[in-house]
């Protein structure tokens, strides 16, 4: 009889030991956790987009229809379940949250019209609003309340720079123009020099800003549960980097999705058109000593030239895209999602820098001279605060999203890839 | 929703190669350029050697030449004295319209107004009148 017991349990025993039962949980990592509920976190989280987030009675149904989400841990079921017991310090640390394209088949396939791909949204929304530095300009951006103040920081900083022109000049040896190019400003209290110097600091410390930001992120996602006790990496960073590159580039993750598949295209025009414009304005700032510009360097650029064509299929790829963006979330909220304060301000300001862009040529072509100045004043205003903002808005999604994928692709945390497969 | 047929799985590196082109043909035409242009463009006619007494430095009437033109515009109009400069007197040292004006303007897109109602001399009236003088 003892000897047939034995048998018994350790055929019962066997199939526990196979890998396929061996994950660590990723909550807990085998030691036990006090949930310890952030409350305003989780109401947060339902003013900003996550407002059916209770309705989640944790089937599993988005995890299974969701075509980015790693057999290992899947996403987004877990993430519902950390957000009901309010759980931030788990989820502002989740690569996962980073890996969703918000296509929405998570929420087109819950029984319950449960909505994970926007609670998804409404998290990494509070991710930035955690990590950023300074924080109180992250509190900013995100409420409507302080949009005259957002508008009037740079409208003071560009007028005070107008202002003081001629002391700026001086002080860094502008005052007069030399070398072997004609630049003529738009406006000639905007000289080219001022506007390069001026957006090139402003830049900058926006980097700084950005950089602290996404190094406080990375340190938390290091000690996210989702890589397993002992995670250890597939890839070298650099491989890692390149890998990423080349899926941001070709769209690989938002071409799989299903729901809101458009979503790919709107990015798609998007995303080229901004790397048109940047490709322009780097050889506009570079004009003077960049060797790919020989003789003199004349600017404004005819409208024949090829960098202006480029930088005029740049402006119209962003703006079709962008409108693209603006009639999905009018029309088909369902399948895009619903639309918080974060995400409008993000797509209004993209349309608001390029339509104020393309009135500035416009008038510029119609030689209509104060208007535009006026428009043109108003273009920098906008395109200063997508800048500056950008470490604090929607915008800043682009480090943030990254950063995670980077680590993801480090640490094998891929679609079809997890101990099962 | 029907699934869009226009960037999928399959043609999204194609879609990516043909934006990427298009953004790297500008460049590719400036380091091509040399070969069917290989000198690089003189814009401006050397003045006459009077030029020495122009109103500003030459850096300084390059970047404001039309904001002394337009302040004596003003000047002459709303108080009937200028700042002594006239479109005429340019026309001394810098006597070739086409290449001294035109040219550069056309590169830049900024279109003159001037020579709707001021005169210069062309080329070959210039020559035309230099000879005759002669």
């Amino acid at each position: 009889m003892e000897t047939s017991e034995i048998a018994v349990s350790e055929e019962l025993e066997a199939p526990a030991e196979t890998p396929s039962l061996d994950i660590p949980t990723p909550s807990t990592n085998g030691r036990p956790v006090r949930v310890d509920p952030d409350l305003e976190f989780i109401r947060a989280l339902q003013k900003s987009g996550g407002d059916s987030l209770k309705k989640c009675m944790q089937c599993g149904n988005c995890s299974s229809a969701c075509p980015l989400s790693p057999d290992l841990h899947p996403f987004p079921r877990k993430e519902m379940a950390w957000a009901l017991w309010g759980m931030k310090d788990r989820l502002l640390r989740d690569p996962d949250v980073w890996l969703c394209h918000h296509c929405n088949d998570c929420s087109t396939n819950c029984p319950r019209q449960t909505r994970p791909g926007d609670v998804l949204g409404a998290i990494r929304q509070q991710c930035i609003l955690h990590y950023a530095f300074p924080r109180f300009l992250a509190k900013w951006v995100s409420r409507p309340i302080y949009i005259p103040i957002l508008l009037a920081i740079p409208a003071i900083l560009l007028g005070l720079a107008a202002r003081y022109r001629e002391a700026i000049g001086d002080a860094l040896g502008f005052s007069v123009p030399t070398g072997e190019s004609i630049v003529y400003s738009y406006i000639p209290q905007f000289p080219h020099w001022l506007l390069n110097s001026f957006f090139g600091l402003f830049s900058v410390l926006a980097l700084l800003a950005a950089v602290i930001g996404v190094a406080r992120f990375a340190g938390g996602l290091r000690k996210s549960s989702v890589w397993g006790p002992d995670p250890k990496p597939v890839k070298g960073v650099g491989a890692s980097i390149l890998s990423v590159l080349t899926k941001v580039v070709t769209h690989d993750r938002f071409t799989q999705c299903e729901t809101d598949h458009s979503r790919s295209i709107s990015h798609f025009f998007v995303f080229f058109g901004f790397i048109a414009l940047t490709v322009v304005t780097v050889m506009i700032i570079t004009g003077p000593f960049n060797p790919l510009i020989r003789g003199y360097f004349v600017y404004p650029f005819s409208f024949w030239s090829p960098w202006k064509i480029l930088a005029n299929v740049g402006g119209i790829a962003v703006l079709a895209g962008v409108l693209l963006m603006i009639w999905e979330r009018l029309y088909f909220g369902h399948l895009a999602g619903t639309s918080s304060y974060f995400d409008w301000l993000l797509v209004w300001s993209i349309f608001l820098v390029v339509t104020s862009g393309f009135v500035t040529e416009l008038l510029h072509y119609l030689r209509m001279a104060p208007h535009r100045h006026v428009a043109y004043f108003v273009h920098l205003v906008f395109v200063f605060s997508l800048l500056i903002y950008l470490p604090y808005s929607k915008f800043a999604h682009m480090l943030y999203r990254a950063t995670a994928m980077v680590f993801a692709e480090r640490y094998g945390r891929e679609a079809g890839n997890g101990a099962q497969s | 929703m029907k699934r869009s047929t226009v960037l999928t799985e399959k043609n999204r590196g194609a879609w990516a190669t043909v934006f990427t082109v298009i953004i790297l043909l500008p460049v590719v035409f400036s380091i091509l350029k040399p070969l069917w242009a290989a000198e690089p463009e003189v814009f401006l006619d050397p003045p006459d050697p009077r030029w020495e007494s122009c109103f500003r430095p030459k850096e300084y009437m390059r970047f404001h030449h039309m904001d002394l033109l337009k302040e004596a515009r003003s000047q002459v109009i709303r108080d009937g004295s200028g700042n002594g400069i006239t479109l005429a007197g340019c026309g001394d040292c810098h006597r070739n319209r086409e290449a001294f004006c035109d040219r550069c303007h056309e590169k830049a897109s900024v279109s003159l107004d001037c020579f709707g109602c001021h005169y210069y001399l062309t080329p070959s009236e210039l020559e035309e009148l230099e000879g005759g003088g002669h």
